[in-house]
């Protein structure tokens, strides 16, 4: 036992065992507490339908709904308080809330301090509006707030002939029934019985690491999938208790709302239970019949999507856990510590800032491609990546969509939403920048490299202000300045007898105040950048080209022009990806302005994200982005060796 | 071409071309300060007549106000949050240029004075992280620090992140600096029995000032002058930084152009004053962090 290729196993094997079988007892019970919160979730939204329905016959306003809330809400102890609201002159129709006593009683009108009320009204007003015209369940019309005591608040709208009227808002008790903890003694067995089996296993085992290996992947798995086995059915048990719970909770709802509705007169069909067991999408999950019979093919199928997903967890867990046991029992773990060990002082050194990095780049950056790849939005943040995986979808939208111009009656008109369009923005963004800066940037710099020009320093340090000025401030001084009403660009034209220009309402015009802007912040760059060089050009070799007879001209392509190339190029390879990526500029001069049309790619991911709120078609767009980037890297190396020497 | 002497006469057509260009360059400064100075919200340096002549429009453009008075400033820190807003961007631009140095200087140690598996990679690696776009990064941090972490509208998170992302650009560029510092001085030291890390704090960092100074303003200025991230982050009117809170005078249908431009003046001068005194060594810097690697 005490040689390194079996120790290295049996640690493996151990610390693979420990990890995956106690992540997995942990998701255990974190599953079957989901289970009993569901559950939970659903009787409060069984009662709060319920009283719904109970409230509309009763007229949505009036005594009889007092009544019938009162008396709701006074026989069931899983029912803390409710109440009812009601938009038609902002009332509290009804309310049981301890809050609402003495002169706060109902009926009131809604104080000024309770408008979050009638904003959740409102919310849940426009959700069930829309699925109805919509003839889809995409908007929360339900909303169910865990509250800090445990126990639950629902929201639900209140129609009335065919229209959404109020709504209710209904507390529940902190669930009876807790969440039983996963069972610990088959988590032990799993992690104990392979490595005594393994412990025997190595006294006949020949000592070769891929038998060892091997032998510990086996057990390993063998261990995890019966705990596996034990949680799948402990899960299914849950889920077919939770589902027999609720359709008895309706029932029972349904029975004494029956019996309420006929103390109060209430006229209408029976009541159907099944109905108000709904998501909060308000689509109906028809486990049970309205007599409150379990129909157990729906039942069956429950269990199933709650096992698939505990399932296709294990696996990832069982994945990782055989890695982690590989990673020891090949030696690899050992080799990787010595070498952290021996370089310990270096690691030391490098860990904050790798740890940082890791956390809040590295991360990020493979996250982001990671949801590209999926359908995330706002609405779907608490999902996990597979269960919104759409595969390559985001990519082909954005690439195979070559509409950038469509044909119609009134002409041709362009797309401006298109990623080509937007591409071919940028494009001309960068060249023409880049183009300005250096023309500008150059032309200054010789000019101020002449020797006996005067005032040449206070030229210098006034011509470098634009680069010294925060460029969201030059952005917004600019915006104000193209203003088409008080800018001082249309006085300008004005004086000298043109008509003021719109600047912000055409594409091309629009475009060309970013291109002011910014070619105003970049060219002292190029400019100072162009002058260093110029300054470091030896004054001999001008010299020896004059004895030799050279004209002007001809000195300045072989001389000055070759001698600033190793400084340009550089500055003008890291101005292009600073160009492409000038997100301030234009975000904050133009906006995109007008409709989208002078948006460039990075502004237009932005705004996918955080105004669509697409974060998954963003994220694809983006990695178009880098994609693009990283070719042109690539591509400019190649020409230029930039990187040579690294 | 640069030898022609001292003929100053012939270089009159330079000097007209200087001269607008000076006068575009320093157009839009004297712009702000005058809508600064007037003490109004809007746009018009003046209020131009019905039908105005040439003279008006000429006045229109001059860039001085009708009176000059305080009144923005004043009003800007006493009746805006704007105050709070600067001190939000200094806490973040401050503990920002702490920590990115501490990082960086350490990473930077280890890459120059250390041969370690996995040098060359870290070095790429930090060198490729450079060209991330901030978008791409954008979403997924969003969703780690304010869903996951719910830092929202807190310094904390504006730091981590900026701190972060200044990282590689730091570690190139001091790398480069300890580079130089000739490894003669440590050995000697490490002889006498002194720790690495009492080197470190005793021998490299002393000598390295220079360019720990460069990049701490780097970090500062990336601090002070960051919009994008500054705005994703921080929802909340009163966590706003100065750039976030300058933006949000005359974003949508705000039109006080008057604070905006007396906030900018305060924003910029800073960081105007720091860039133009140090400037020389931001473009070496720039240049060789970015060419040489």
């Amino acid at each position: 036992m005490s040689t390194p290729v079996r120790r290295h196993a049996l640690i493996g094997l151990a610390v693979a065992g420990l990890v995956g079988v106690l992540a997995a007892w942990l998701l255990l019970g974190a599953g079957r507490r989901a289970t009993t919160g569901f559950r939970a979730e659903r009787e409060a939204v069984v009662s709060a339908r319920a009283l719904a329905e109970l409230v509309a016959r009763a007229g949505a306003q009036g005594d009889q709904v007092r009544q019938a809330v009162t008396r709701f809400t006074a026989g069931d102890q899983s029912i803390r308080s409710a109440r009812v609201i009601i938009f038609e002159g902002l009332s509290l129709e009804a309310s049981t809330f301890p809050e609402d006593v003495g002169d706060k009683a109902a009926p009131r009108r809604l104080a000024k301090e309770e408008k979050p009320l009638f904003d959740q009204g409102q919310r849940l007003r426009a959700a069930a509006e829309t699925n109805r015209e919509d003839q889809a369940s995409m908007k929360e019309e339900i909303e169910v707030t865990p509250m800090a005591d445990g126990s639950l608040q629902v929201a639900a709208p209140l129609s009335r002939d065919g229209a959404v009227v109020g709504f209710l808002q209904l507390i529940a008790a902190p669930p009876a029934v807790v969440a039983q903890a996963a069972p610990w003694w088959p988590a032990l067995l799993a992690f104990i019985v392979p490595i005594a089996l393994f412990a025997l296993a190595t006294t006949v085992l020949p000592e070769r690491r891929l038998a060892l290996s091997v032998a510990g992947l086996v057990l390993l798995m063998a261990g995890l999938l019966g705990f596996a086995r034990v949680g799948s059915s402990t899960l299914a048990g849950d889920r077919g208790a939770a589902e027999n719970a609720v359709a008895s909770h309706a029932t029972a709802v349904g029975t004494r709302a029956a019996t309420l509705a006929g103390e109060l007169n209430l006229a209408g069909q029976p009541f159907d239970p099944s109905a108000w067991d709904v998501t909060v999408f308000s689509k109906p999950y028809g486990v049970f019949s309205p007599t409150g019979q379990v129909d157990s093919a729906k039942l069956e199928a429950a269990t199933v999507s709650t096992v698939a997903s505990w399932r296709s967890l294990f696996w990832l867990l069982g994945g990782i856990s055989g890695l982690l046991l590989l990673f020891f029992s090949t030696g690899l773990a050992a080799r990787l510590w010595s070498i952290l060990v021996t370089n310990r002082g270096a690691y030391f050194y490098v860990s904050p800032a790798m740890v940082g990095m890791l956390l809040l780049v590295f991360f990020p950056f493979f996250y982001g491609i990671a949801l590209s790849f999926t359908g995330s939005t706002i609405y779907n943040t608490d999902k996990s990546i597979p269960q919104i995986w759409v595969g390559l979808k985001n990519y082909t939208e954005i690439i195979s969509d070559v509409k950038v111009a469509q044909h119609s009656a009134g002409g041709w008109a362009i797309n401006y939403q298109n990623f080509y369009w937007t591409l071919w923005v940028t494009v001309a963004w960068t060249i023409s920048n880049v183009a300005i800066g250096v023309t500008v940037g150059l032309i200054l710099a010789l000019i101020l490299n002449i020797k006996g020009l005067r005032f040449r320093p206070i030229y210098r340090v006034l011509l470098i202000l634009p680069w010294a000025v925060p460029n969201y401030i030059t952005a917004l001084i600019w915006k104000g300045m193209f203003h088409q009403q008080f800018g001082v660009v249309n006085q300008v034209l004005q004086m000298v007898g043109m008509d003021p220009v719109s600047w912000f309402e055409k594409p091309f015009t629009s475009f060309l105040a970013c291109l002011a802007t910014n070619g105003w912040l970049s060219f002292p760059f190029m400019m100072v950048i162009s002058l260093g060089a110029l300054q470091s050009i030896p004054a001999d070799l001008y010299e020896a080209a004059r004895v030799d007879g050279a004209s002007r001209w001809r000195q300045f392509t072989s001389i000055t022009l070759p001698s600033l190339k190793p400084a340009l190029v550089p500055a003008v390879i890291l101005s292009v990806v600073w160009t492409f990526n000038m997100f301030n500029i234009i975000y904050l001069v133009s906006a995109g302005e007008p409709a989208h049309s002078t948006e460039i790619l990075i502004t237009q991911a932005y705004k996918l994200a955080f105004e669509q709120y697409r974060y998954g078609y963003a994220a694809a767009y983006s990695t178009v982005i880098f994609g693009i980037l990283l070719l042109y890297g690539t591509w400019q190396n190649r020409v230029t060796k930039a990187t040579e020497g690294i | 071409m640069s030898t022609r002497g001292l003929d100053t006469v012939r270089h009159w057509p330079l000097h007209i071309l200087l001269g607008i260009m000076v006068i575009i360059t320093v157009y839009p400064l004297l712009w702000v300060l005058t809508v600064a100075f007037s003490g109004q919200q809007g746009l018009a340096i003046v209020q131009t007549p019905q039908d105005p002549s040439v003279l008006d429009r000429l006045r229109a453009i001059t860039p001085w106000p009708e009176h000059v008075t305080w009144s923005n400033f004043t009003a800007v820190f006493a009746d805006q949050p704007f105050a709070r807003w600067l001190g939000n961007s200094l806490v973040v631009a401050s503990a920002t240029t702490l920590l990115g140095v501490f990082l960086a200087c350490t990473a930077a140690y280890a890459f120059s004075r250390f041969r370690f598996p996995g040098r060359r990679a870290g070095m790429m690696s930090f060198l490729v992280a450079q060209m991330f776009p901030g978008t791409l990064m954008l979403i997924p941090l969003y969703i780690i620090i304010v869903k996951w972490l719910g830092l929202g509208s807190s310094w904390l998170a504006l730091i981590l992140v900026y701190s972060t992302t200044s990282i590689p650009f730091c570690v190139w560029m001091l790398k480069g600096y300890f580079d130089t510092i000739p490894k003669e001085l440590e050995e000697s030291a490490l002889m006498d029995g002194a720790s690495v890390q009492t080197v470190f704090m005793k021998i490299i960092l002393p000598l390295a000032k220079p360019a720990i100074a460069i990049t701490a303003l780097f970090s500062f200025m990336t601090g002070w002058n960051e919009f994008i991230l500054g705005a994703t982050f921080m929802n909340k009117e009163s966590m706003y930084t100065a750039p976030v809170g300058l933006r949000f005078f005359v974003a949508g249908f705000s039109q006080q152009w008057g604070f905006f431009a007396a906030g900018a003046i305060v924003t910029a001068i800073p960081v105007l004053v720091l860039f133009l005194v140090l400037q020389k060594y931001l473009v070496s810097g720039l240049t060789a962090g970015a060419v040489k690697g």
